[in-house]
């Protein structure tokens, strides 16, 4: 046993490289161990199903044996792939179209449209994953029907701000987030005045309140693991009063769209909504903001003071867990146990996280977000899970683009889909990206849901907020259209008629192909039900199949006899739809 | 003087029941002492109005010196709302009593409430919110009550309001009203016990009961179903309905069992509405109009159902109007009272008029102070209550001045309740037939507080 002396002497004489060759040599002992991600095909559709839009065949086979370390810093370092340049391409479009309608449809779904391309083939699919999460945490909505859904650039350009800093800095984001239009608008601080004493007018508290309660600290004093603070009386500790809501929504005043557009632009909206907010000094709280413990000394100037009160926000221990907690519900868990919070949390704290590989993820700093996505990816529950409620209800979205991917569509036009349009109803997918119904996203990361055996046990799993009688139909229906490719029975010229109507510019003939699935290699094993099931388990629930499930689906494809090549194609679409409406499948275990 | 509750309880069980005291209600009175009455029909249908709705501009002041104060106050405001808030169009409401002076008006756009106000199908519950004890400025301020937590945020009082207690709270009261008239045997199950058309699910939520959502055409149903027929089509009805499924994963099983009801309620409720039979009346093409064209049509089939006791919720949102009020709350100001209206006519064509009862719910109130073109969130609001069976044209507890620092204003014109969720929700109970012990222990914090009003006749 080498007793502590020893131990700080041969501490202070380790050189750099010594430590480098330590953690490199533990980190080849620990490989073996630890990096299993890739081993097989089952853990390599597992691995990619919670940390993209879900497996494609083709990376199934060739990432298997190889190193998820790798393929992660791999994805850390390719180029983003942003929504602006896609939307423009569809406003593009609908200019050259013969509509002399102002407002575009085409343009408008611009970020819907962008959002489906990418997730279904964008090559940076983690990135674009952590950005998906990231608009589920820092919500701003263009369902609302007014600016943010006339103005499509506020929502794009929004959207390519957590493109951009999905693995950045935290803090850094919330900064891009407090100046951006989209969520002055969204949360009604753009235009937002200083108090006048003599007219009783008081600065708006909206994004003083949410940017506490839901983008930083939270209601509660928490514990590293996430678990409530108690004080002596064995109460949880709230974190702000109202009174720190009034004195922090005094920061948040004096910021407005920026000006310049407006003399000499003819859209100077579009303009000036994918631009930062400007600063109007003279709007600006010249008084004291005092909150959580801090004041903010009068007269200080706008940025300034918004420097400073994200800073604080930002400083306060809450913040790692809070939104480590929520990213682990995005991607693994929706009841992450403490242990996993903790350990996501420390790895936000610290700014960085050692692969199994060895390598290292982040910068060092506190609120590094490609450190924190590792730490949710790589943990030990998140690889072998323990506990009967390991696991997270896939979110509608992701269902739809695992299947997508998986069954490699080729023509990726969601224009062409009208489903895609607005998945936001509960006869579709329940569930629009970048539309919720309000800040507090399409479900909350505290539902637990009543008359559930995880309800009993008061564990939350905030995806069923969303599942209801009429959504588990609808998501059938859904599913059902894309599944048999019922877009291939469009009736093209009666389609081009209403196109035409509308004044968008699609060519109807290119329907019947759109997101139309190939199921070349599942038709070649049609024949033999076992066959079949083993391909669609590996594809879909990485070999998690129940003996029900998969006893069910050979019922119900034994009953379709073989005789042609329909009946094939029959077989494989009814699979694939039972399988996507079963139990395992809708949990990612 | 005020009777406090458990006195007034006392005194009834003595002498007093059925009796009325001092303008103080029985609401108690008339109710089984043990289980749940359930006989007959009887519905109530909550309207939750997300976001905060403003109750200083839908209860205006009209009395000349209180409508120039309220006016002063929100200046740019009313400037900006133009004639939509010019003194002489509001709807005054017919003299209430009990205000002294003081007389209130709807604005311009909530004709159809106005109309049901008049007709006396309808009253206002004034300053209700979430408490829990009686509350005022000076024990507000100087803390020496207990509040309820996380006061002002949009998720934690829509729980509280649903369910009193913040995010995360299992039960809403009206989902326990549902599990009291269940166990008594008012529905062959609770599958249908409560039904939302969207939203609020919290509120209807009960031990036993779960509500079932219904969508704006019906039960929804999985397509590739229709046409199959045969093995197949069997073992497809099979999987769907997801019966025996155990999977060890919690998660998994929840799902399976959500599955699993999803589509027996779906069945059943499809069954029952093949014989037909809705109202005819003509609701507004809003999404509140439809939601409660859809409660109207579920109404209609409960004989089918086999139901007598039901709760049902609607829900619209928009009404966070920090900012362009003047433009967003007219406009859902008019979806409300035109949706309203056309339900309470459904009933009545329906001969359920008495039968059913409406009434509104929301996040909270908002200030009375303006923070330029809108308002932030308040605390106590003024609500809705529609029916054959409601005392109309009343306006029950309080509504306080428009103006600040008076007893109730708990800063920027926010108002502390003079009248608890619990006190609001009782009579409610009553009337749908709970027993008191069942009222009290839906409604733990009643205790706390004297008789809700009488709010039925």
């Amino acid at each position: 046993m080498i007793t502590t002396s020893i131990m700080n002497r041969f501490a202070a004489t380790l050189t750099l490289s010594a430590l480098l060759y330590a953690a490199t040599a533990s980190a080849a002992a620990g490989d073996a161990a630890r990096d299993q991600a890739f081993k097989d095909q089952r853990s390599t559709a597992r691995f990619l199903s919670q940390a993209t839009f879900g497996p494609t065949p083709g990376d199934i086979n060739q990432l298997r044996g190889s190193s998820a370390s790798e393929w992660f810093q791999a994805q850390l370092a390719l180029p983003p792939t942003y929504l602006m340049p896609i939307f423009e391409e569809y406003a593009e479009r609908a200019e050259e179209s013969e509509s002399d309608d102002e407002f575009d449809l085409l343009a408008n779904e611009g970020a819907t449209f962008g959002f489906w391309r990418n997730a279904v083939s964008a090559p940076d699919q983690l990135r674009q994953r952590m950005a998906f999460a990231l608009s589920e945490l820092l919500v701003v909505s263009n369902g609302g029907g007014e600016v943010l859904t006339d103005v499509p650039q506020a929502v794009t350009w929004y959207q390519d701000l957590l493109i951009e800093h999905a693995f950045g800095n935290y803090r850094e984001l919330l900064e891009a987030v407090t100046y951006s239009p989209a969520m002055g608008y969204y949360l009604t601080y753009m235009g937002n005045e200083r108090g006048d004493p003599a007219t009783g007018r008081v600065p708006d508290e909206n994004y003083a309140r949410e940017i506490m309660q839901l983008f930083t600290i939270g209601v509660l004093e928490l514990n590293l693991n996430g678990t409530p603070k108690r004080d002596s009386d064995g109460q949880p500790i709230e974190t702000y009063s109202n009174a720190d809501v009034t004195g922090l929504a005094r920061v948040f005043t004096g910021l407005n769209l920026d000006e310049r557009f407006y003399d000499v632009e003819e859209d100077a909206d579009a303009l000036a909504y994918s631009t930062p907010m400007a600063i109007f000094p003279e709007s600006h709280s010249e008084r004291p903001k005092q909150f959580l413990g801090t004041t903010i000394p009068a007269n200080t100037p706008a940025a300034e003071s918004i420097d400073a009160a994200l800073d604080h926000l930002f400083a306060h221990p809450n913040v790692g867990p809070f939104v480590g907690r929520q990213i682990i519900q995005r991607f693994t868990s929706s009841s992450p146990n403490k242990g996993y919070v903790k350990r996501v949390a420390q790895a936000f704290n610290r700014g960085s996280y050692r692969l199994p590989d060895g390598s290292q993820v982040g910068t060092g700093q506190r609120g590094d977000l490609a450190a924190t996505l590792a730490a949710v990816l790589f943990d030990p529950q998140a690889r072998k899970p323990k506990g009967k409620a390991a696991g997270k209800v896939r979110e509608p979205i992701l269902r739809f683009t695992h299947w997508a991917r998986a069954f490699r569509v080729q023509q990726v036009t969601p224009e062409y889909n009208w489903q895609l349009w607005d998945t936001s109803g509960p006869g579709m997918l329940g569930q629009h990206p970048y539309r919720a119904q309000s800040v507090f996203n399409f479900f909350r990361p505290g539902y637990v849901a009543p008359g559930t055996e995880t309800g009993k046990r008061g564990l939350t799993v905030p995806e069923l907020q969303i599942v209801n009688a009429s959504s588990v139909p609808g998501y059938t229906n859904f599913m059902t259209g894309f599944v048999f490719a019922w877009q291939q029975y469009e009736d093209i010229e009666e389609l081009q008629e209403e196109y035409d109507e509308e004044g968008i510019g699609l060519d109807a003939s290119r329907v019947v192909t759109s997101f139309l699935p190939n199921y070349r290699s599942e038709l070649s094993r049609a024949e033999d039900a076992d066959a079949l099931l083993r391909r669609l388990d590996l594809l879909l629930t990485h070999g998690q199949l129940s003996s029900a499930t998969r006893n069910a689906v050979k019922e119900a494809i034994n009953a379709i006899p073989v005789y042609d090549e329909e009946s094939l194609d029959y077989r494989v679409k009814f699979a694939i739809l039972m399988i996507m409406t079963s139990p395992d499948y809708l949990v990612l275990r | 003087m005020t009777i406090s509750r458990r006195h007034f309880l006392k005194l009834s069980a003595n002498s007093l029941a059925g009796a009325s005291l001092g303008g103080m209600s029985l609401a108690l009175s008339g109710i089984r002492a043990q289980a749940a009455d359930t006989s007959g029909y009887k519905a109530l249908v909550g309207v939750f109005l997300f976001g905060g709705m403003d109750n200083h501009d839908t209860i205006i002041p009209h009395d000349s010196s209180s409508y120039q104060r309220w006016a002063s106050i929100r200046q740019s405001m009313v400037n900006s709302m133009g004639a939509s808030r010019a003194r002489d169009n509001l709807l005054p409401l017919t003299n209430p009593g009990g205000f002294g002076s003081r007389r209130f008006a709807l604005p311009s756009e909530m004709a159809g409430l106005h109309r049901l106000f008049e007709s006396g199908a309808a009253s206002i519950v004034g300053n209700v919110g979430p408490l829990i004890e009686p509350t005022d400025r000076s024990s507000f301020d100087a803390e020496s009550v207990r509040l309820p937590p996380r006061l002002f945020s949009h998720n934690d009082q829509q729980a509280t309001w649903m369910a009193g207690a913040p995010e995360g709270a299992s039960f809403g009261w009206a989902g326990l009203f549902a599990d009291a008239a269940q166990q008594a045997g008012a529905n062959p199950g609770a599958a249908f016990s409560t039904i939302t058309t969207g939203g609020a699910d919290l509120l209807i939520t009960g031990r036993d009961t779960a509500p079932y959502q219904v969508g704006e055409e019906g039960a929804a149903q999985a397509y590739i179903l229709e046409d199959l027929e045969g093995d197949l089509g069997e073992a497809m009805r099979r999987h769907f309905a997801a019966t025996g499924f155990r999977p060890g994963n919690l998660l998994r099983r929840d799902i399976a069992d959500k599955l699993h009801a999803s589509y027996d309620a779906n069945e059943q409720y499809n069954l029952a509405t093949q014989s037909g039979g809705g109202a005819s009346t003509a609701f507004p093409p809003t999404p509140l109009g439809q939601q409660l064209a859809a409660v109207a049509n579920a109404i209609a089939v409960r004989e089918q159902l086999g139901v007598s006791r039901q709760i049902f919720t609607a829900a619209m949102g928009g009404f966070d109007t920090h900012s362009a009020q003047a433009r967003d709350l007219p406009m859902l100001q008019q979806e409300l009272a035109d949706a309203v209206e056309a339900f309470y006519q459904a009933m009545t064509e329906l001969g359920l008029e008495q039968d059913v009862t409406l009434f509104t719910t929301s996040d909270f109130g908002r200030t009375l102070a303006i923070n330029g073109d809108g308002t932030d969130h308040g605390w106590a609001a003024h609500h809705f209550i529609v029916g054959g069976a409601v005392q109309g044209g009343q306006i029950f507890g309080d509504i306080p001045e428009a103006d600040f620092d008076h007893p109730q204003d708990a800063g920027g014109g926010r108002l502390i309740p003079t009248m608890s969720v619990e006190q609001f929700a009782a009579p409610m109970g009553a009337w749908f037939g709970l027993s008191e012990g069942e009222l009290a222990s839906a409604l733990p914090n009643l205790r706390n507080f004297d008789a809700g009003p009488n709010l039925f006749t």
